[in-house]
């Protein structure tokens, strides 16, 4: 790009004022605001004393849950829409026929790597029954990458642990009508 | 010989007190700068192996340990002499200045010894007559420290760390000196002890007089010691750490524990010549014989007040953005330098003729002198306002405007 | 043999030896590391002798041994700091050395009592002269060094001069110093007898006794001072007139708006 080229918008300084000139305005200023935080109320939550409470759970993207039907049985059908959706490639589905009547096939084993995994949310998003959740469990942490590639049990475990604090997402809300995404058809 | 076992004792004691107040300030400082960004800053570490945090008392033992056992790498293509010669000098020169620098007034005995000197003065070299130009010569050499640290690394940025700091501190040092001069001139001496016992007797402090020369000397020696707003020797954000990009380990410690130094070096002098040292109206009196809490109260009021010096250094830094470097030197030569001359001729005209009109006026001679001052202040910053030299746009011009600006 | 004579021979010696250590091209006279070990023996060699001339010397500090080797220490780092800048090839280096020289100078006028003139020179010269030496040092050779950076041109001439002045004042000064009087006036300076050199004194005769010449040499640095500004100046001008010149014969079209 060249100097003269018309496309280029020229910016002036805006002239300083009296008191700007003086500097006085600018400095106490920036003091104030200093001053200010320095005795404001710390935001820091001192994390393993205290843990991070979030004001609304549901819209939290944290570990992933594996949902229960209302038999305790594992509320997905392997259709494998969410590891389809997958921008990371971390869920791992292996289908096979469903021992119960009210649907053709459940998942032998579902598990997903939550090092992998980037937390978008894509799978809960594309799941047609429901299935996988995001929760809001943040502190996830693990001593070998074996440890952190979850599987079906241990999602599983993940709804049992929250499914009190955390009430299944579309439990009580009407469904969502589908979307225009505005592509071709 | 026993003069000799007293200086090293108080060596000794200067050297122990200026490390942990170096370490122990690291903590305020991220104390400080932890609560202005509304956090709550190290808090954890207390005594090792147990739950015991005493509110992060144990930070500065574990910063100084990893300092010591982390790798202390050096690069290949440094020049190895003078890249180890740095820091080094670095260090010295930040040390030495204190041989001057009175940490407190006299001590009321000799604890029965004969042959020390008598009284007992606070300072490792007391009455040096070039007190202020030694301090000067000191830090004169620290240039060299960044200079070479920079040029031996061998590496673009901390040449250009290097030569921004050289730069930076041969310019300010003229105003740091114009605004000690007139300090000099009302005290007649350039020792700090003598200095400080001056303000003691008459009871004002300097900047009450002078506040246009504490005003010069308070910037000057912001930029000296190379804080923020003036860090732009080590700016991170254009020169990833300045003259310190190569170094690790202890030599890195060396570095910044001397910049640290240079903290407490602006903030003693400017409590010493500006702000009456230890002395406190009402507390400490002003003679030079003393009982015992008395000496120790002075030595209590001149710490306390180089605390808070030092506590306002570590706000401002969050407080200014930093300079762009053709400010930082349009400050220095445009503003600095001829206030702090205006400022002198005033002082040298009032000294001669200030008591002739303090007399025809009928004002006390004290009194008279600080309406000067805050008169000489207010016509300088007017003057500032004025012509307004260091504010400039220097960004890119339309063309016929480039014309302009290179004039 | 005469003093006067030693002292000649002290100063061939030291000539031959800063000859030999001077950085000449290729191997002269003989391969490198044989020159500097040779112009270092026949240096130090050459000093010794001449220090073995000057009787004064030792009688500064009435026989003190302790102060006499603070004295000895100091003005051996002076000499070899000082010999250090000449011969060294690098000019970063030779700063470095000059600056050690100028710490050495000012630890000797500290010891002879003049703490005023010690510091001075320390601000003065190692605080802004040589910084801004090292300065322009080191924006002007990045990378690599010049040849002619790296030799000494004249290396016979320039060792010839430095060993005479050095051996003309050091024969002058060994005949002042052996002198009783001089005995007795340094003595008086430094030991405490006399009135102790101090700042207020030395302004005082500086601003009365010597005022002429301190004026006079204020002028000339402001002299100089000016110059400088004018010559920056003028050339600051040409540039930016290029520039334009030049902008205009780039764009045409902005030369028509």
């Amino acid at each position: 790009m060249k100097p003269n080229d018309p496309d280029i918008r020229w910016v002036k300084e805006p002239p300083m004022g009296p008191t700007g000139k003086t500097y006085l305005s600018l400095f106490l200023g920036g003091f104030t605001t200093t001053l200010k935080h320095l005795v404001s109320k710390k935001k820091t939550i001192p994390f393993p004393d205290r843990h991070y409470e979030c004001p609304d759970p549901l819209i939290y993207r944290g570990v992933h849950r594996l949902n229960r039907d209302d038999q305790g049985r594992v509320k997905c059908v392997a259709c494998f829409l969410c590891s389809t959706a997958c921008p990371a490639y971390c869920i791992d589905i292996v289908a096979a026929e469903s021992p119960w009547p009210d649907r053709e096939k459940y998942p032998e084993s579902f598990t997903i790597d939550e090092l992998r995994c980037i937390y978008c949310g894509m799978c809960e998003e594309a799941c047609p029954v429901d299935a996988i959740e995001l929760t809001s469990l943040f502190d996830l942490s693990g001593k070998s990458r074996e440890e952190m590639i979850f599987d079906k049990e241990k999602l599983l475990a993940v709804y049992d642990m929250t499914k009190d604090a955390e009430p299944r997402r579309t439990a009580g809300r009407p469904p969502t009508p589908p979307r225009d995404t505005g592509g071709p058809s | 010989m026993l003069f000799f076992f007293e200086t090293l004792i108080k060596i000794a004691l200067l050297i122990a007190g200026l490390m942990t107040a170096a370490a122990y300030l690291v903590l305020v400082e991220r104390w400080m700068a932890a609560w202005i960004q509304d956090r709550v800053g190290p808090n954890r570490v207390g005594v090792p192996l147990t739950k015991i945090r005493l509110f992060g008392l144990g930070q500065p033992a574990a910063d100084g340990g990893k300092f010591f056992f982390k790798e202390e790498f050096t690069p290949g293509h440094v020049d190895r002499a003078l890249y180890f010669l740095g820091p080094m000098i670095m260090l010295t020169a930040a040390l030495a200045v204190f041989a001057v620098i009175p940490f407190g007034s006299v001590l009321p005995t000799r604890f029965g010894v004969e042959g020390l000197s008598e009284p007992i003065r606070l300072v490792v070299a007391p009455g040096m007559a070039a007190g202020l130009v030694y301090v000067f010569a000191v830090n004169g050499l620290a240039v060299y420290g960044a200079l070479l640290s920079g040029w031996a690394s061998n590496n673009k940025y901390s040449l250009l760390g290097g030569l921004r700091s050289a730069a930076q501190l041969v310019s300010y040092e003229l105003p740091l000196g114009l605004g000690i001069l007139g300090v000099v001139l009302v005290a007649g001496s350039l020792d700090l002890e003598t200095i400080i016992s001056h303000q003691a007797q008459s009871g004002a402090w300097n900047f009450m007089l002078q506040p246009l020369g504490f005003v010069i000397f308070f910037v000057a020696g912001f930029a000296e010691s190379g804080r923020l707003p003036f860090d732009l020797a080590e700016s991170e954000q254009e020169l990833v750490g300045g003259y310190h990009t190569e170094y690790s380990g202890v030599k890195l410690l060396m570095i910044m524990v001397s910049e640290y130094l240079h903290m407490f070096t602006a903030s003693f002098l400017i409590v010493i010549l500006f702000f009456g040292g230890w002395h406190f109206w009402g507390l400490t009196g002003s003679s030079d014989v003393v009982t015992w809490p008395v000496a120790l109260l002075r030595v209590v009021v001149l710490l306390g007040k180089v605390l808070l010096t030092i506590l306002f250094f570590m706000v401002a830094r969050w407080s200014w953005p930093r300079f762009r470097f053709d400010q930082l030197m349009g400050l220095a030569w445009k503003v600095m330098l001829p206030l702090g001359l205006l400022n002198l001729v005033v002082l040298a005209v009032w000294m001669e003729y200030g008591r002739a009109v303090a007399e025809a006026t009928g004002l006390s001679y004290l009194a008279a002198t600080a309406a000067v001052g805050w008169g000489t202040l207010a016509v300088a910053w007017l003057a500032v306002v004025w012509f307004a030299p260091s504010a400039s746009d220097n960004r890119p011009q339309r063309s016929p405007v480039v014309q302009e600006v290179c004039r | 043999m005469d003093p006067t004579r030693i002292m000649l021979l002290a100063a061939l010696m030291n000539g031959a030896g800063l000859w030999l250590l001077l950085p000449q091209t290729g191997s002269f006279p003989f391969r490198r590391p044989l020159n500097r070990t040779l112009g270092t023996l026949l240096g130090s060699a050459g000093l010794g002798l001449m220090a073995s001339q000057l009787p004064g010397l030792g009688e500064w500090f009435s026989g003190s041994v302790f102060w006499g080797s603070v004295f000895w220490i100091l003005a051996g780092v002076t000499v070899v700091a000082a010999a250090a800048a000449v011969v060294s090839r690098d000019p970063v280096y030779s700063a470095l050395w000059f600056g050690l020289m100028l710490l050495g100078t000012a630890g000797l006028f500290l010891f002879s009592g003049a703490a005023f003139l010690a510091v001075a020179t320390v601000t003065v010269y190692a605080g802004a002269i040589l910084v801004t030496f090292l300065f322009v040092l080191m924006l002007a050779q990045p990378e690599g060094r010049a040849g002619y950076d790296r030799t000494s041109t004249e290396a016979l001439l320039s060792a010839v001069t430095g060993s005479m002045i050095v051996a003309l004042l050091s024969i002058v000064l060994g005949r002042v110093l052996g002198l009783p009087e001089a005995i007795a006036i340094s003595s008086a300076a430094t030991g405490g007898t006399g009135p102790t050199p101090d700042v207020a004194r030395l302004g005082t005769v500086l601003f009365s006794r010597y005022l002429i010449a301190v004026e006079v040499a204020g002028v000339l640095l402001l002299t100089a001072l000016v110059g400088a500004a004018a010559i920056l100046a003028r050339r600051n001008k040409c540039p930016c007139e290029d520039q334009t010149t030049a902008n205009q014969m780039d764009s045409p079209t902005e030369g028509a708006a």
